[in-house]
């Protein structure tokens, strides 16, 4: 009995390491054909690993298109909407969790259909409100988008982190004479910070990996990488290449955020998470 | 005693509910109110009633954009499901090194759905495409040419589902394990004990009991697969011939291929409709006001 659950288990480890493997060839093919010498990522038939390794694709890459001001462009929208959404979202979580009324029921289920809306059918009613903001393609306007956008689901996130949070902490800071804010800025945010790091990474995520909202409010100044990149679909086959090193630069600092920080992304799927 | 007070309530939510308001809960009401014009390029309207809405159900409507959303939901959260609970039984196992194993299968979790598009679609491409060459090799296909995956009107929405799939499996086997790490082991080691064999402990405890959790997952997933644009988008376009385009496909090319404001406005509102309808029936498993009691 004991022989056959040994051999259960190394057979579960061997395929569990095969799917492994396997659910990340398709990633590992990106990385092998940006390190290509151009001509080789279409060669017919093709091969899964390079012949020749070349950065040639990345000269390509930075020959194209101003992907170091695209990347900047991208960082700077995402960080800065992140801080606001996260600001502003776990005040209005605090408050809707913490009172107790009936409104807050409302707030909570308002707050989830906002969180469902495709992306997709209000992005035009906002480009128009962007233009007659005179805010097209300018990095605030992708700043405040995506915070709006992203705030119902700072708050969903914080929202079940709040409920695990006992009340009595905020009672005895008023008995101690703290105000509402103070309750929340010194003794609730403090614990929360698990949770503020969950939606931080999310948030981040989210807008950094966005492509609608940039693709329509961007054109020149504040294009978004995704933008870019998304050029190169429109492309002739030569440009795939370059279109590689493109993703491959995109997607690694996500990869190596969400291996190390990867007890954040779990705690936000769990407690409800959406990805876009 | 109430911890906040509903002035407090109202200070500390204004600011997100300002925000939210001008960016979210506007666009969607200028929207509702644009659904019912008619809307030239030069921006003049003609009120037109509900004459938009009726476009959308008749032929030359969206009908069939609906019939491709709800194929995709269907194709891409069944097998994302399946493969998922899969996955996560073998990854539930315990032995050194299983962590790093779980967090290599987790990395392309936030992988941009562009960049999984992108991936997809130069692994599918008919000539130099490395899918078609190892089913060629393998044998199930005569010639690498055999199937266009993003050309053929039988095969793109196809296509688009497997890149939907490659990036959201590790989604449901992470929702999964976490449901299955929540379970108490005394349970299946008791029935263990009373004989119950590996499937049986699958199906018949494991499964029904974190019900709550795939429920919870199921319908973030559905959602989610509803929505999808980015991914579509970088594989086909909605092309060919329009045998890919969904729900959110068809609204952004409206809008800005044939600038119909108005039509596009009435599509959206009758998708968020049944989003948000979907949503509420399924706020049970989302979320539950009970829960805080206990």
């Amino acid at each position: 009995m004991k022989i056959k659950g040994e051999i259960f288990k190394k057979a579960g480890i061997t395929i569990s390491v095969i799917l492994t493997i396997f659910w990340l060839i398709p990633y590992i093919y990106v990385v092998c054909c940006s390190f290509k010498p151009g001509a080789e990522v279409i060669a017919v038939p093709p091969k899964f690993f390079p012949e020749a390794f070349s950065v040639e694709n990345f000269f390509g890459l930075f020959g194209r298109m101003d992907a170091l001001q695209f990347l900047l462009n991208s960082l700077s929208a995402a960080v800065c909407s992140t801080v606001i959404a996260l600001i502003l979202g776990s005040l209005a979580a605090y408050a809707i969790q913490r009172s107790g009324a009936r409104l807050s029921i409302v707030l909570i289920v308002l707050v989830l259909c906002l969180k469902m809306i495709p992306t997709s059918s209000i992005v035009v009613p906002i480009y128009e409100l962007i233009c007659d903001l005179g805010l097209y393609d300018t990095r605030i306007a992708l700043i405040i988008v995506y915070a709006a956008v992203n705030m119902p689901f700072v708050m969903w996130t914080m929202l079940s982190f709040y409920e695990g949070i006992p009340t009595t902490l905020d009672e005895a800071a008023y008995v101690d004479g703290a105000s509402s804010f103070q309750t929340f800025s010194k003794v609730i945010l403090p614990i929360c910070k698990p949770g503020l790091a969950t939606a931080f990474i999310f948030t981040l995520f989210l807008a950094w990996n966005d492509f609608l909202i940039a693709l329509l409010l961007t054109s020149t100044n504040a294009k978004t990488f995704t933008v870019g990149l998304a050029g190169f679909l429109s492309a002739y086959n030569l440009d795939l290449g370059p279109m590689c090193a493109g993703a491959f630069l995109f997607s690694f600092p996500v990869m190596i955020i969400s291996l190390v920080a990867q007890k954040y992304i779990v705690q936000g799927m769990t407690a409800g998470a959406v990805k876009g | 005693m109430r911890l906040i007070s509903k002035k407090t309530l109202l200070l500390f939510f204004l600011p997100g509910a300002i925000f939210m308001g001008a960016f979210l809960v506007y666009p969607i009401l200028s929207m509702v109110f644009d659904s019912f014009f008619d809307i030239g390029i030069t921006g003049d309207r003609t009120f037109i009633g509900v004459d938009n809405y009726i476009h959308a159900f008749t032929a030359g409507g969206f009908l069939k954009q609906l019939k491709n959303t709800l194929l995709y939901i269907v194709v891409a959260v069944t097998i994302e499901t399946v493969l998922g609970i899969l996955f996560a039984l073998f990854f539930e196992m315990n032995y050194k090194g299983n962590k790093i194993i779980r967090s290599l299968m987790m990395a392309p979790l936030m992988i941009a759905p562009l960049v999984a598009g992108l991936t997809w679609k130069l692994m599918m491409s008919s000539s130099f495409g490395i899918v078609n060459e190892l089913l060629a090799r393998v044998g199930i296909l005569s010639s690498p040419s055999d199937i266009l995956w993003l050309a053929d009107e039988k095969w793109s929405l196809i296509a688009c589902c497997i890149a939907d799939i490659w990036l959201t499996v590790p989604f449901m086997m992470l929702m999964t394990l976490a449901g299955l790490q929540g379970l108490d082991s005394s349970i299946t080691e008791a029935a263990k004990i009373d004989g119950a064999n590996m499937l049986q402990q699958v199906f018949y405890i494991k499964i029904p009991m974190i019900k709550p959790v795939l429920l919870t997952a199921l319908s973030i997933r559905i959602i989610d697969a509803a929505r999808t644009f980015d991914i579509i988008w970088a594989m086909t376009e909605g092309g060919p011939n329009s045998s890919s385009e969904t729900l959110s496909i068809i609204i952004y090319k409206t809008l800005t291929r044939y600038n119909d404001i108005g039509y596009a406005s009435a599509m959206a509102v009758i998708f968020i409709i049944a989003l948000v309808v979907f949503t509420l029936v399924f706020m049970q498993s989302l979320w539950n006001p009970k829960k805080k009691s206990n």
